[in-house]
């Protein structure tokens, strides 16, 4: 199991960069980042390597969290394994609301984030697919 | 911390042959008072003796009360254009101090007081104090401004009348509010409904609530609404009282709710109520909504005649459950000032409050207006800051959230609306009065 962080943040100049300068204040290492956006407000979704802590000094500057299960799977980066993976999850009936991928990591297998209403089920699928799944602590 | 249910409230009254006289009894008594300020008016202000001599009304004219209809209006120009002493009917070296408030456009508005003026002032708050379940055991924590504002002032003579402890803390510096409101114990807090909303949440937040000895918060100087009352009082665990006053009347005190929130009664021994048809000038029936307008009774340094207050409210002449005689005016649906006029319709903060506070905690009570014209034509953006509770990782909940309070907001208002959510604390809090409608059309 993964645990991404959501923070609310304004679409207005530096908005994010307060976000991170929390982050770093506080020495949290950002693995991987997703925004989305609307004219006036956006959601930040990050992974990081200590979400608890992450979540608490976000907190405590005032902004808005979340913190929410999302499933991590590794994928070698060969043609066609995303397709795969979505395959997979298309043929046990899983939506997939949203999917980003891992910024670094250092030189081993990239790392596809997702997020499903259905995590349980979708987890199976995978699993029994063969599907290298990753865990908060291998981050 | 200890609010007191209905059931188990135990009424107290300061002044029960005042608060529960006999209509009868206070009329002559109102008729006296007003015959004494009409001739003190007349007699000493050039600006009141000339008004009535144009429209032919001496002040033997003025027998009872029931003559008060034939007396001219004095407005907030009047005051302007009389500003700063040209109203006083005393002599400046009997004026023993003066308050005021700032108005939105330049000079003050300017209320001198005598000694005896002051002690009347004191009087009313004190009644009030009562009306809130207060005694002279109480030690009361007073986060309204003290200076030339009318709040901090306002409060501190009604506690030293009461014989209660006053603690002077003034506005601003929440840090130091909540340490001194702990450490010292106060068992009732005096300030604006919005900056107690605020301090009620930072003490929330701070885990205190458990440590406070607080029972009784007494909040006006703004309009606000019930769910806003409630919202505070489920916080801190107190019973929330509404004080009403204007620094050109008196300042804070000039009427307030009793336990049974029925209204706020008005001290009409000093302060005499009439609620006017803002178009017709003619007087409301009991429960019709229409401008407040007063005429005080007995004092001294600055009397006003028939002042037009500018406040939308109804009153109400029979007895209430508490027992005083006192009449309530009904809570304020706003200033006829603070009333924007969006395509046509008329809007006031207040609804927005209700409409929000509504929303079963869906949505936070922090909220700013924002009226623009664009093409010609108004629109109405409302800012709602996003918490916690109703914060959603996906787009298309805050969207769909969005929708719904902009949908609520048109069934309570009338007309369309913008929903801007914004970060939470983004929205400014207000240590005196909250700033809720920032109006860009230059009108």
């Amino acid at each position: 199991m993964i645990r991404q962080i959501s923070v609310f943040v304004e679409n207005e100049p530096g908005s994010m960069m307060k976000v991170t300068s929390v982050l770093t204040e506080s020495h949290i290492n950002i693995r991987a980042i997703s925004t989305f956006d609307t004219p006036e407000f956006g959601i930040m979704r990050l992974v990081v390597d200590e979400p608890q802590r992450a979540k608490e000094s976000l907190t405590a500057k005032g902004f808005v969290t979340r913190v929410n299960r999302v499933i991590g799977v590794e994928l070698e980066d060969r043609k066609g394994n995303l397709n795969q993976m979505l395959k997979i999850l298309a043929d046990g009936e899983i939506n997939v609301n949203y999917i980003y991928s891992f910024v670094i990591r250092e030189g081993r297998a990239p790392v596809m984030i997702f997020h499903t209403d259905d995590y349980e089920k979708a987890e199976k699928v995978l699993k029994e697919a063969d599907v290298k799944l990753i865990e908060d602590t291998e981050l | 911390m200890a609010a007191v249910s209905l059931e188990n409230w135990v009424e107290k009254i300061r002044d029960p042959k005042i608060e529960c006289m006999s209509r009868d009894e206070m009329a002559a008594l109102q008729s006296r008072r007003l015959v004494d300020v009409v001739n003190r008016v007349y007699n000493n202000v050039e600006f009141y003796r000339k008004k009535m001599q144009d429209i032919g009304v001496e002040p033997g004219d003025i027998r009872s009360i029931e003559d008060i209809g034939k007396l001219p209006f004095t407005t907030k120009e009047d005051l302007k254009n009389n500003y700063p002493f040209g109203l006083l009917a005393i002599p400046m070296k009997d004026v023993v101090r003066v308050q005021g408030t700032s108005g939105t456009t330049g000079k003050l508005t300017i209320a001198p007081y005598s000694q005896k003026d002051v002690d009347v002032w004191g009087e009313c708050v004190a009644r009030g104090l009562v009306m809130a379940g207060l005694t002279d055991e109480d030690i009361i924590h007073v986060c309204y401004g003290y200076g030339l504002f009318t709040g901090g002032m306002g409060l501190d003579y009604g506690a030293k009348a009461l014989g209660a402890t006053a603690i002077p803390m003034s506005a601003g510096n929440t840090k130091r509010q909540m340490m001194c409101m702990e450490d010292l114990g106060a068992t009732a807090f005096a300030c604006t409904p919005s900056y107690a909303l605020y301090l009620a949440e930072s003490l929330q937040e701070a885990g205190v609530v458990d440590r406070l000895k607080l029972k009784a918060g007494i909040h006006g100087a703004e309009p606000w609404t019930e769910e806003m009352r409630k919202k505070i009082e489920s916080i801190l665990h107190i019973n929330c009282f509404d004080i009403y006053g204007l620094c050109e009347v008196t300042g804070p005190g000039v009427a307030q709710e009793c336990i049974h929130h029925a209204g706020l009664h008005v001290h009409h021994d000093y302060f005499y109520p009439e609620v006017l048809n803002p178009a017709t000038q003619e007087k409301c029936a009991d429960g019709e909504t229409g401008e407040l307008v007063f005429t005080t009774l007995a004092k001294e340094a600055m009397p006003l005649i028939r002042y037009r207050t500018k406040d939308l409210t109804s009153i109400d002449h029979s007895t209430c459950e508490c027992g005083r005689t006192l009449p309530r005016i009904s809570k304020f649906k706003g200033r006829t000032d603070d009333m924007k006029v969006i395509r046509g319709v008329n809007v006031f903060p207040t609804q927005v409050e209700t409409a929000l506070l509504g929303m079963g905690g869906a949505v936070a009570p922090h909220y700013m207006m924002i009226v623009d014209r664009e093409d010609n034509l108004d629109v109405l953006t409302v800012m709602v800051e996003v918490d916690e509770s109703m914060f959603s990782d996906e787009i298309r909940k805050l969207d769909a959230l969005r929708n719904k309070i902009a949908a609520v907001l048109k069934t309570a208002l009338g007309v369309s609306v913008r929903v801007k959510l914004v970060e939470p604390k983004s929205i400014q809090r207000s240590e005196g009065k909250a700033v809720r409608v920032i109006d860009n059309r230059n009108l």
